[in-house]
């Protein structure tokens, strides 16, 4: 952030970066120098980022194709739902906010599986496994198999899985339950051993212990991986307000260690990959319907599919058209229950 | 320590000239070449501190200014021959800075640790970024009734009170826990102007949701950053992650970036410069971190001399991804002395 003009003169404002350049000082009148200059900021993260497909900046950037169209408000239901065989949905903001259900939601699920279209969710809330979800969407009245549910705390025990690490290393976690227990199903264990890899994610208990032990693994244990489930800024953890999301806790360690992780959730298209292999299906044959521009639209966008936008989340129709905005989604929409709605009005 | 000056003299001579025989040069080796932009290789630009190399430095400079952490001491343990070296280059007339970007003690606070170490320090000597975060918001005019939220530990809300400030947060907020649950308000005053990150020990969740909603959420909030080292020696046996995790998790959260008061902005070398009046070409800074303490000294117009007694070795000074380079390096402090003629002669 640059400081506004109204302060006196004399600051020279350069964040720590191993690759800024120094301005040379002003010539001197008499022994003394004062620093006028004023430098902005430059950009903490480095463009080592390392995501699945193709290579992309975290942040609110579009793909490097040409600048996309606007977005347009979603009209034409049928001709969206036609051209489409799978829907992926972002849970928080999209299906819920907190534990409290969208409104018009189980409708607009079931009308969708009664046209015979696959649903998958796919979140970067790595706080539960899949099965604890399945559980979340059991009691909130949703009929969702555990098989249909995609978090990012699974992502990062099947990115482990398809990277083969061996057995007998050790994952430290700072993060919650749900990576835990992710890691348990796939064989993998964070208690013994040395350890090869930190999964850092959403943790509500966050301390200077995590951080210390996550640095040391990091920056001493030869080759050790530094993976991130996701990076959201904020999250609607309750339904009341935003809260500091994983992008926080991963920011941490990024700063200690001077590294950048690699990202399985969202907008890597690391679980795109994973379960279009798995349910066999074409990237074009898919809408992302996301509540996010820089987590949910990015993961459609680079995963080559159809991207709608619900304002029922964190986005706002202000930020959407916002000048400062270039991610673009096909579409958008007020919540998931348009679907239908918009569909019947047609009618 | 020895019984007569001369015996002291001696000692120090024996040493220096065994320094200059084999040890030194073995343990110090001359600069490798470097691999340039463009893939040519170039000769390293540091040179390191020899006997003549020494000599001149002390010549051509009236005031040095040390980093501390890894330069003076480990956590609280002084580093080798640093008692002698401070009186050595007091006695010949050379005014002596500390520029520490650690920001857990006060100015005051640091004097009574340097005394404590048996070192004779005063605090006008001392220029913490603690003390770096109350100047900046009183040249600011950082008006009183508003309120700065404090990520970071006594030393940063001693120089906020004495400049007059209302703080809150601190250790104290170390203690909070949040409830994420359905209807849960997370309250913040909306009054707090500015938020302060430096490096703490007791950070958690709820100062990074705290902090986050004051930067998101109240109108024109300043995100100030002491520092943004990576790690550091907290304690003598082994580096811990600094101020650069704890701002990188705000960053996190906030996506933005904030105004850094600390190296290697050179915002504290105004008060350095008004209080001793010295221009910054007969100025030394040692340090032993590349990216604050060097960059500092580069940036301000100084000499600079790493010392490889901290944080930074000499693979890491002849990495070819290193672009910042002193313009000498030395194994510790008391090379300045040792090596210089004039200073083993007590001159």
């Amino acid at each position: 952030m640059l400081m506004s003009s109204g302060v006196s003169d004399a600051f020279l404002a350069v964040s720590a970066s191993a690759s800024s350049r120094s301005p040379t000082p002003p010539a001197l009148a008499t022994g003394r120098r004062l620093f006028s200059a004023l430098l902005p900021p430059s950009s903490s993260l480095s463009s080592s980022n390392r995501h699945f497909g193709p290579r992309r900046r975290l942040g609110r950037r579009s793909s490097t194709m040409a600048a996309r169209a606007a977005a347009q408000r979603l009209e034409n239901v049928d001709e969206l739902i036609d051209s489409v065989e799978t829907f992926l949905f972002d849970c928080d903001g999209v299906i819920w906010k907190g534990d409290k259900l969208i409104d018009g939601v189980p409708g607009t699920l079931d009308m969708l599986r009664s046209k015979g279209k696959r649903l998958v969710f796919v979140t970067n809330n790595s706080t539960k496994s899949r099965k604890q979800y399945g559980k979340k969407f059991e009691t909130l009245g949703l009929s969702v198999t555990e098989e249909e549910i995609f978090a990012s705390s699974f992502a990062a025990a099947a990115y482990l899985k398809s990277i083969d690490f061996p057995k007998d290393k050790k994952v430290y976690v700072i993060g919650e339950d749900g990576i835990l227990k992710e890691l348990e199903l796939a064989g993998y264990q964070y208690l013994g051993g040395p350890v090869g890899a930190v999964v850092v994610g959403f943790d509500r208990y966050f301390n200077y212990y995590k951080v210390q032990y996550g640095t040391l693994c990091v920056r001493e244990n030869p080759g050790c991986l530094f993976i991130a489930t996701n990076r959201d800024a904020v999250t609607h953890l309750t339904d009341a307000q935003e809260w500091a999301g994983g992008g926080s806790m991963v920011g941490a360690i990024c700063g200690s260690t001077q590294r950048e992780p690699l990202v399985v959730g969202k907008p890597s298209t690391f679980m795109m990959d994973y379960l279009a292999n798995k349910f066999g299906i074409l990237k074009s044959q898919i809408c992302m319907v996301g509540d996010r521009l820089d987590t949910d639209i990015l993961f459609g966008q680079n995963g080559g599919c159809k991207t709608l936008l619900v304002l029922s989340g964190v986005t706002s129709l202000q930020m959407l058209q916002s000048p400062s905005n270039s991610i673009q989604p096909d579409f958008y929409t007020n919540k998931i229950s348009d679907l239908v709605t918009l569909k019947a009005a047609a009618v | 320590m020895f019984a007569t000056r001369t015996a002291a003299l001696r000692s120090l001579r024996a040493r220096r000239s065994s320094l200059t025989s084999h040890s030194f040069l073995s343990s110090l080796p001359p600069p490798a070449a470097m691999t340039t932009a463009n893939g040519t290789k170039s000769p390293s630009t540091s040179q390191p501190l020899l006997p003549q190399a020494a000599q001149s430095l002390v010549d051509s400079v009236d005031a040095f200014l040390f980093d501390c952490d890894g330069v003076i001491w480990k956590g609280d343990k002084l580093i080798e021959g640093v008692p002698h070296a401070l009186q050595a280059l007091r006695s010949s007339g050379k005014k002596l800075v500390f520029v520490t970007n650690n920001s857990t003690k006060s100015r005051k606070q640091y004097a009574r640790k340097f005394t404590s170490l048996g070192l004779d320090v005063s605090e006008e000597e001392i220029f913490s970024s603690s003390f770096a975060a109350a100047m900046f918001l009183k040249l600011r005019n950082f008006p009183r009734e508003k309120k700065v939220y404090v990520i970071g530990e006594e030393g940063i809300l001693e120089e906020l009170k004495q400049a007059g400030f209302s703080c809150l947060g601190g250790p104290e907020d170390g203690k909070k826990k949040v409830e994420l649950k359905t209807n849960f308000w997370f309250e913040h005053d909306k009054s707090v102007g500015a938020v302060v990150v430096g490096l703490d020990q007791y950070i958690n969740y709820y100062k990074l949701q705290y902090a986050t909603l004051c930067i998101r959420e109240n109108p024109g909030c300043l995100f100030i950053a002491t520092n943004r080292d990576a790690v550091g020696h907290m304690t003598d046996l082994q580096e811990w992650p600094g101020a650069g995790c704890m701002v990188a998790a705000v960053c996190g959260s906030t996506q933005k970036e904030p105004i850094v008061v600390g190296k290697p902005s050179t915002f504290l070398m105004d008060f350095l410069l008004e209080r001793f009046q010295i221009d910054t070409t007969r100025m030394c800074m040692v340090g032993d971190r590349l990216d604050t303490d060097i960059l500092f000294g580069k940036n301000a117009g100084c000499k600079t001399l790493l010392v490889l007694s901290g944080v930074t070795t000499m693979s890491d000074l002849q990495d070819p991804s290193n672009e910042i380079h002193p313009d000498y390096y030395a194994s510790s402090v008391s090379d300045v002395v040792d090596l210089s003629d004039s200073l083993t002669k007590g001159q």
